[in-house]
């Protein structure tokens, strides 16, 4: 090869969509490896949303010593003195890159002073001097109210957007823009990428959700995705879809018994791996029972086993554990998973995230989540529910992991939210019926995919060794 | 700011110690980027002339004979690609290196009309300034 081949075939390493990571990895992820760089880019939401925390973190993960500067401006919205307080209190904060990789100033007494047409000269002047890799001005939003017309700020945007494509840097405009600014607002219309950060009320607490709305060059996860403020900045939980590929067959014929030896002889021996089964009855019916006999049935047998409880806490469960024979801590030792999340504190988003990954990290292959109506509460949003069990079912078949979720019905309804029973390949209705002073639990299986089973309903007594069906 | 960047790639040719700058011509119809090119180059010890088109630039490069010619593919009159098939073919201007510095991924079309080297847009100063460099230095060595 030649020394002119060399030189031009060096250049076309250039072709893929360089990145610029965010400093989180479920956001890269949901970015499909972060944000293009060399672009610009807009972080919308309204105060209190997250923006300069999520821009912040960002420029920490990629400011390094032997690099090109960080410019971080502030306008009208924040002193920079103000800024920077807070935002010490993050674990990302390493004062060893503050003044010297990462550089704050506020340009909103320039601007004030000399219109906003110096906006172009403030990023020429830091171009050609500091040759920054990241330029974060916030808020951009707020330049609009120094603007004394409508052409004066679409020059400048246009002076600015030239200026930042011609030099490589990556932007960040930051700003307290709604969803129906966006066709109002210019700068919208030369952004390459576009991250909406938002807060739903919901009861008592907020939800934050993240959603991207634009992203130039690349693909992305689409939809909004939960998150909380951490002090190390923003904790992403990616919307959970369905696996690009079906369940392995030879998987979903091998047999799971559940512990309960007259079940499994209705089962005709079993649940099938990796199949989901929904436990539904009236309180007192014996469904958590019945789910936990199922995961001290998993430890018998060395299946790795997650119970998911939204109602009684780890200390609750070890009891519970113990009535029937079975120490909580050599349960745990042997592959026993506890994920309780107390019910003032459900977010789903959150949850979901959790769940997928214990499983993929320790390999369960049985899981229990008691129960499905506490989830269903404390959403706003029941579709979104179903939307994230359908895709974590799913994702519970391609791992050959066995499911079980309990639902508490009121009276005499199989299922109230009847969009649930889609979910389910199984679904095992458990009911109590008074006569005077007698009670009787009773056990039915109402459907079993894939199973010749009983349909009849059956005797269910418990007793000191758990559940038993006649 | 009292943060100052990496400094640009060193090791100019003797000729700029000497005191006798060396010429590019920029082919560039974007001010903004017209006006970094000519600060970077600058700086790093250059003397700079633009062409705000293709055919201008051809009759300039004739005229001024400048070491190196760096031009975008989308430029008025005569595009880039076709501005370095004609500065190569002309024998007065063939010892002229050229650098195509594009918005476009045309590496390969680059080499084919016989461009010296590529980059591809946004102006990164240490590239552009290493590549420029390499490219009198490879001058040089052929000259021996």
């Amino acid at each position: 090869m030649s020394s002119t081949e060399a030189s031009i075939e060096g250049s076309a390493g250039q072709l893929p969509l360089a990145r610029l990571v965010t400093g989180n990895s479920d956001l890269d992820a949901i970015l499909f490896g972060g944000f293009p760089a060399h672009s610009i880019n807009i972080l919308m939401g309204e105060p209190g949303s997250g923006k300069t925390i999520l821009a912040e973190r960002l420029m920490f993960a990629n400011a390094t010593e032997d690099d090109r500067p960080i410019l971080f401006f502030t306008t009208l919205s924040e002193p920079v003195d103000k800024v920077v307080r807070y935002l010490q209190q993050f674990r990302f904060y390493d004062e060893t890159k503050l003044g010297t990789v990462i550089q704050y100033s506020s340009i909103g007494q320039q601007l004030a002073d000399e219109g906003v047409g110096a906006l172009i000269e403030i990023l020429r002047d830091a171009i050609v001097d500091l040759r920054p890799k990241i330029i974060v001005i916030d808020s951009f939003k707020a330049i609009h109210d120094l603007s004394t017309s409508v052409p004066e700020m679409r020059r400048m945007l246009y002076e600015v957007a030239g200026l930042l494509t011609a030099y490589e840097t990556t932007a960040f405009l930051v700003g307290e823009y709604s969803s129906d600014q966006i066709s109002i607002y210019p700068e919208f219309a030369v952004a390459d990428s576009m991250v909406e950060l938002a807060r739903n009320k919901l009861g008592s607490r907020d939800e934050r959700f993240l959603r991207v709305l634009k992203l130039r060059g690349s693909d992305y996860l689409e939809g909004q995705h939960g998150f909380k403020i951490t002090d190390d900045g923003l904790l992403v939980f990616p919307r959970l879809v369905s696996p690009l590929h079906p369940p392995a067959y030879d998987l979903m014929k091998e047999r799971v018994p559940t512990g309960v030896t007259g079940l499994d002889k209705l089962l005709n021996g079993g649940l099938l791996r990796g199949r989901s089964t929904f436990l539904i009855g009236q309180t007192g019916s014996g469904k958590t029972t019945l789910a936990m006999q199922f995961v001290m049935e998993g430890i018998r047998v060395d299946d790795p086993c997650l119970y998911v409880s939204f109602e009684e806490n780890p200390t609750q469960l070890d009891l519970q554990l113990e009535a029937y024979g079975l120490d909580g801590r050599e349960a745990h030792a042997r592959g026993l998973h506890f994920f309780y999340v107390s019910p003032v504190e459900l977010q789903i988003d959150s949850i979901v995230a959790t769940i997928y990954r214990t499983v993929k990290q320790s390999n369960i292959k049985r899981i229990v989540m008691d129960a499905v109506g506490d989830l269903l509460m404390t959403t706003g949003d029941a579709s979104r529910l179903h939307s994230y069990l359908y895709a974590l079912a799913q994702h519970f078949a391609v791992e050959a992991v066995t499911s079980i979720f309990t639902y508490e019905t009121v009276g005499p309804n199989i299922f109230t939210e009847t969009r649930m029973s889609a979910l389910a390949d199984n679904i095992i209705l458990l009911s109590i019926q008074f006569e005077g002073r007698r009670a009787q639990r009773t056990l039915r299986v109402v459907k079993a995919r894939g199973i010749a089973h009983d349909l009849n309903e059956h005797d269910l007594t418990i007793t000191g060794r758990g559940v038993e069906v006649g | 700011m009292n943060y100052s960047s990496p400094p640009l790639p060193s090791g100019l040719p003797d000729r700029v110690a000497e005191g006798t700058q060396i010429l590019v011509l920029v082919v560039e119809r974007d001010p903004h980027v017209r006006a970094l090119e000519a600060h970077f180059l600058k700086q790093a010890g250059f003397e700079v002339a633009f062409s705000a088109d293709g055919r201008e630039a051809r009759a300039q490069a004739r005229e001024r004979l400048p070491e190196i010619l760096i031009t975008e593919v989308l430029v008025p009159k005569l595009d880039g690609l076709a501005l370095c098939r004609q500065i190569k073919q002309d024998e007065r201007t063939s010892h002229i290196s050229v650098l195509v510095f594009s918005i476009l991924a045309a590496s390969s079309r680059a080499t084919e009309a016989g461009a010296d080297a590529f980059l591809m847009k946004p102006l990164a100063e240490h590239r552009l300034i290493s590549t420029v460099n390499s490219l009198i230095a490879r001058r040089q060595t052929s000259k021996g």
